[in-house]
């Protein structure tokens, strides 16, 4: 019994043993076939969904930036192009550890709390994830090595080239080209849809200028490429690739030696000078005073360096050539074109200038520059030597035969009061005012007394130096008026330069004058700097005359002009620059305004100066605008060597 | 001896001869089934893991080296008779526990966990490791000189046999394995009969008490990872990240796999842990469901093995040791890839015989030995 039953224990036992193996037999039956069912759920049935997944991780389409067009000047001379740049950009979604990183960095490289905050508003502007976003701009080589030595303890951060815009000259014709920046959040809501896209790539845009402007030939096509990318955002593999189309390379009719010469001639004075080609219109030369580097915008200012260049209250950034003033005695050309057009005066036409004008029935004088010499007057003057005297007398009475209204639509035939430059949409319009403007403008009549001083360009009368060097090149290209233009063509693939011809697409062109008309006052012009003194008859010499002969510098080639002198606050100055102004604090100084053009048969080139604060027109502006002309018209003059003086940076 | 199993009257019919045709093997004490389907298992590990490496020969010969060492130790292991196991099995659970109380000593830290030993001439190893058997052979031990099913003193008797190195274990910081010495242990009771009211009373002891652990006792890496279990995109570059890229790269496998060395995910390093813990998302990938089923094929083969040496096994000792030993292996590989494939939290395993890691392949060998030495040492019985 006592076996039996151990036995039978033993059996048990086993039976025990191998029931619970089968348990766990099916157990595993079970937790396998759920594992199998399962991954065949994930395999087979969700198997699209996260192969989906699976490219979206591995595959990202990225843009491609277009090389921006490079600007060329007449001549072929590079005024801006592109060069490459090494930058520190950051991957946010791979940098870990961004705010060690950053102080890791701050002692590594020179890395301003300025950068980092302009770095955390690009990242807060950027669309597309992973993609990089710079921090620093410009690394040099010491900093690329330091970040090297340090990369593995800067996650997410990378040193990537970049091409962006360089001016090589600088300052030189800083304000005509303008300047690129980084895109800025109204810019970008400004744009069509097709636009972003196109501008996924870059990071600049034209801001100013010739850059803004002619930002949509600069620009070029976005490309696109998708490549695959590891866990760390490092491509692997590029899969597919669509190519940038580069913007085009353009062709100003700037001339590069021009322009430098007249920055030169205009020197440290605040002014500006606006060179045209009368026959075409195309702007030789702009340059307004004080200038800056645009090379700073490119990159983004920093907020120290915008502070800097605001400090000097002069505004550098402000384009003094396309700003309206009031333009003084250089309108009397105009003025005078206007009388002859209307019939108004003939050239024989002598109005008697005792010193003064008076409004009939009026008892208040208007005077003439003379009155401030010797009380004495022209006496009988015609329109050309109302023109190379520059007498008031003669066009306070003219203005006041004429009308404001007639002075103001034949004003409007010259440019003026409009921006007729084709490409500068920037420049101001300026005022030419007329009975209805002012209503318009200030709620009141004209009053018959206010007349006068529009004839002299003392009045509510505004132009630009871009549009007094334009009704210059109007006079000096025989009455045959050109709008200004900056743009002379594109550069195709193949090297060839076409030209872009713009239409002229000024309305008003109706009132022209008369070929015989333009060649009076043209001539007059002539004199103004050219009539030597007369020893019979007293004040026969041209008003820019004495300063020609004191220069000790005779002309070598036909050249026509009319000073202005533009009163800044109301005093009584003579419109040749007499007066003494040195006593004036310089704010209140008048500016000083001379046009001029090349007198020869066949003009090439008109010119307009102003100098803010400067003194009298003749005296002060004449001399830079026969600079300028000398320049242009005098090949083998020194100034075509100097001008390679203004060496091209590579570096700032 | 002699006598105790000439005692047992219907011997012959329980205790099955060893094979006379497997002689060699036989000879060999080598079990050839297991061997093959372990060769099997282990070959296709190291194809997955040059993948999963990077295309990294170093590592792959290191692997390869570990598995040739794990194989000599299976061996090695194989020839000592099961009986030495039964006799020795107290001396080595107190050998087992002297040298997790030298590690909490002098132990080295690696990954948060002591449980580490560097000794000199001796490659560095964990102590803890071979509590996986040490516990399941005390208790088969202890359980097979009881009367089943064991009495309520006896399970005391072996909770305290698991409780003890679980403990030190837990001092070494390594919860893992204490977790897995425990299953270790528990999956012998089970096997020795263990009442099923017990059991059921046992698993809702569990339930009662997960709230209070996890309100005072876990820790917030683990709640972490439950909470990600649940819901992967709480935390989608963090705590997620694992396992929402693991998921992608199984799932883009599809049926056949986008071929060995060309995952995307597995490349282009998406996936962390790629040749350790989540080696199963590359093998996913790159051969799709048939590799999965392969694997799950191979391991199946190994388990039916497992028990057919369980079940064949001369004694209660044998029948025990050997169960608990497969049930381990299963739950280990089960535990692998179900966390990998996202249907458990996330646990750090290695899925047996492909992850890398040497320690591992030469502990889970000592498991398989000690199996071919129950399969190849039964006493042959008077007729």
């Amino acid at each position: 019994m006592a076996e039996k039953f151990k036995l039978n224990d033993h059996e048990r036992e086993i039976l025990i043993f191998n029931r619970r193996m089968v348990v766990a037999g099916v157990f595993i039956f079970l937790l396998v076939s759920a594992l199998v069912a399962w991954m065949v759920y994930l395999q087979v049935y969700r198997h699209d969904y996260f192969s989906a997944r699976s490219d979206g991780n591995r595959l990202h389409s990225q843009y491609v930036s277009p090389n921006r067009g490079l600007i060329y000047d007449r001549n072929g001379v590079l005024l801006a192009d592109n060069r490459p740049i090494f930058n520190l950009t950051v991957v946010r979604e791979t940098a870990t550890n961004l705010d060690v990183s950053l102080d890791l960095l701050r002692s590594a490289i020179k890395l301003s709390d300025d950068d980092i905050e302009q770095y955390r508003v690009r990242q807060s502007r950027r669309a597309v994830p992973h993609t990089s976003i710079p921090l620093r701009y410009q690394l040099s080589e010491e900093e690329i090595a330091s970040i090297a030595v340090n990369q593995h303890l800067l996650p997410g951060f990378a040193v990537e080239a970049q091409l962006v815009r360089h001016y090589p000259f600088r300052e030189v014709a800083a304000h005509a080209l303008g300047y690129v920046s980084e895109i800025n959040r109204e810019e970008l809501e400004a744009m069509s849809p097709e636009q972003i896209a196109n501008y996924r790539g870059s990071h600049q845009i034209g801001k100013t200028g010739i850059e803004k402007t002619y930002e949509d030939l600069l620009h070029g096509q976005v490309g696109y490429e998708t490549v695959e990318k590891n866990n760390r955002g490092q491509v692997m593999r590029v899969l597919d690739r669509t190519d940038p189309v580069p913007g085009r390379d353009i062709v100003l009719h700037m001339d590069s030696r021009l322009q430098a010469a007249a920055e030169r001639a205009l020197g440290d004075r605040r002014g500006a000078v606006v060179a045209i080609d009368p026959a075409t219109g195309g702007v030789l030369a702009m340059v307004s005073k004080p200038g800056y580097d645009p090379n700073l915008f490119v990159t983004g200012i920093s907020r120290t360096q915008l502070a800097d260049l605001n400090r000097s209250g002069h505004t550098p950034l402000f384009n003094r050539a396309i700003a309206s003033r009031i333009p003084g005695s250089t309108i009397k050309p105009f003025i005078g074109l206007a009388g002859l057009y209307h019939g108004t005066i003939t050239p024989e036409t002598v109005v008697n200038d005792p010193g003064y004008y008076r409004l009939p029935g009026r008892t208040r004088p208007y005077y003439d520059w003379t009155w401030w010499v010797d009380k004495s007057g022209h006496g009988p003057i015609d329109l050309r030597r109302a023109i190379y005297q520059s007498c008031n007398t003669y066009f306070y009475q003219l203005a006041v035969d004429l009308g404001i209204d007639k002075i103001h639509d034949y004003l409007l035939t010259f440019g003026f009061g409009t921006n007729a430059a084709i490409d500068i949409p920037e420049a101001s319009r300026g005022i030419v005012p007329s009975q209805a403007w002012k209503m318009e403008n200030r709620g009141e009549v004209w009053y018959a007394g206010e007349t006068p001083y529009e004839g002299i360009g003392n009045g509510i009368f505004q132009a630009t130096t871009l549009q007094m060097a334009a009704a210059a090149a109007a006079i000096a290209n025989n009455g045959i008026i050109r709008q200004p233009r900056m743009l002379r063509g594109t550069i195709g693939n193949d090297g060839e330069v076409t030209d872009v011809i713009f239409e002229d697409t000024a309305a008003a062109k109706q009132l022209l004058p008369s070929p015989e008309q333009v060649a009076l006052v043209r001539s007059s012009m002539v004199d103004v700097i050219n009539k030597p003194y007369d020893r019979e008859h007293r004040r026969h010499e041209g008003s820019a005359y004495p300063v020609l002969r004191d220069s000790g510098e005779p002309l070598l080639y036909p050249m026509g002009g009319k000073s202005g002198t533009a009163q800044v606050v109301q005093f009584q100055v003579d419109s040749a620059g007499n007066r003494d102004n040195s006593e004036v604090p310089e704010a209140f100084r008048t500016h000083a305004m001379f046009i001029a053009f090349d007198a020869s048969e066949k003009s090439r080139i008109a010119v307009a100066v102003f100098v803010e604060n400067g003194g009298g027109g003749g005296s002060v502006a004449f001399p830079v605008a026969r600079e300028v002309l000398d320049a242009y018209l005098l090949p083998e003059q020194e100034t075509y060597n100097e001008v390679s003086a203004v060496t091209p940076s590579h570096n700032h | 001896m002699t006598s105790r199993i000439a005692s047992r009257p219907l011997g012959d019919a329980f205790y099955r001869l060893p094979s006379r045709k497997g002689d060699i093997w036989q000879s060999l004490r080598i079990d050839p089934p297991l061997m093959l389907s372990l060769l099997c298992l282990a070959g296709f590990g190291l194809m997955v893991l040059f993948s999963a490496s990077g295309e990294n020969v170093a590592d792959v010969q290191r692997q390869a080296g570990a598995i040739v060492v794990g194989f000599i130790v299976m061996a090695a292991i194989a020839q000592i008779d099961v009986n030495f196991f039964r006799r020795g099995a107290i001396m080595m659970f107190v050998g087992g526990l002297m040298l997790l109380g030298v590690v909490l000593a002098i132990g080295v830290q690696i990954n948060g966990a002591k449980a580490w030993l560097n000794l000199p001439g001796l490659p560095s190893f964990q102590p803890s490791e071979f509590e996986k058997f040490l516990v399941p052979m005390l208790l088969a031990w202890y359980l097979s000189t009881r009367s089943l099913p064991p009495k309520f003193l006896d399970l005391l008797v072996c909770g305290i046999i698991i409780a003890i190195p679980a403990a030190l274990i837990l001092l070494q910081n390594d919860m893992g394995t204490a977790l897995m010495v425990i299953m270790s242990g528990v999956f012998v009771i089970l096997l020795a009969g263990v009442s099923w009211r017990l059991v059921f009373f046992g698993v809702f002891l569990l339930a009662m008490a997960s709230p209070a652990w996890w309100i005072f006792v876990a820790q917030t890496h683990q709640k972490n990872r439950i909470l990600t279990f649940f819901d992967p995109y709480r935390d989608p570059t963090g705590a997620g990240y694992n396992i929402i890229q693991s998921q992608i790269a199984i799932g883009s496998g599809g049926l056949q796999g986008k071929g060995w060395l060309n995952g995307a995910q597995s490349q282009l390093d998406f996936i962390p842990e790629s040749n350790t813990d989540f080696i199963l998302a590359v093998l996913a990938e790159e051969f799709g469901l048939m590799g999965v089923l392969l694997l799950v094929g191979l391991y199946m083969a190994v388990l039916a093995r497992g028990f057919y040496i369980a079940f064949t096994a001369q004694d209660m000792f044998g029948r025990l040791l050997a169960g608990g030993i497969i049930l381990t292996f299963f739950f280990y590989a089960f535990v692998n890839m179900a966390m990998v494939s996202g249907l458990m939290p996330v646990v750090g395993l290695p899925l047996p015989l492909v992850s890398k890691g040497g320690t591992s392949i030469v502990t889970l060998m000592i498991g398989f030995g000690i199996l071919m030495s129950i399969q190849n040492h039964k006493r042959v019985l008077p007729r």
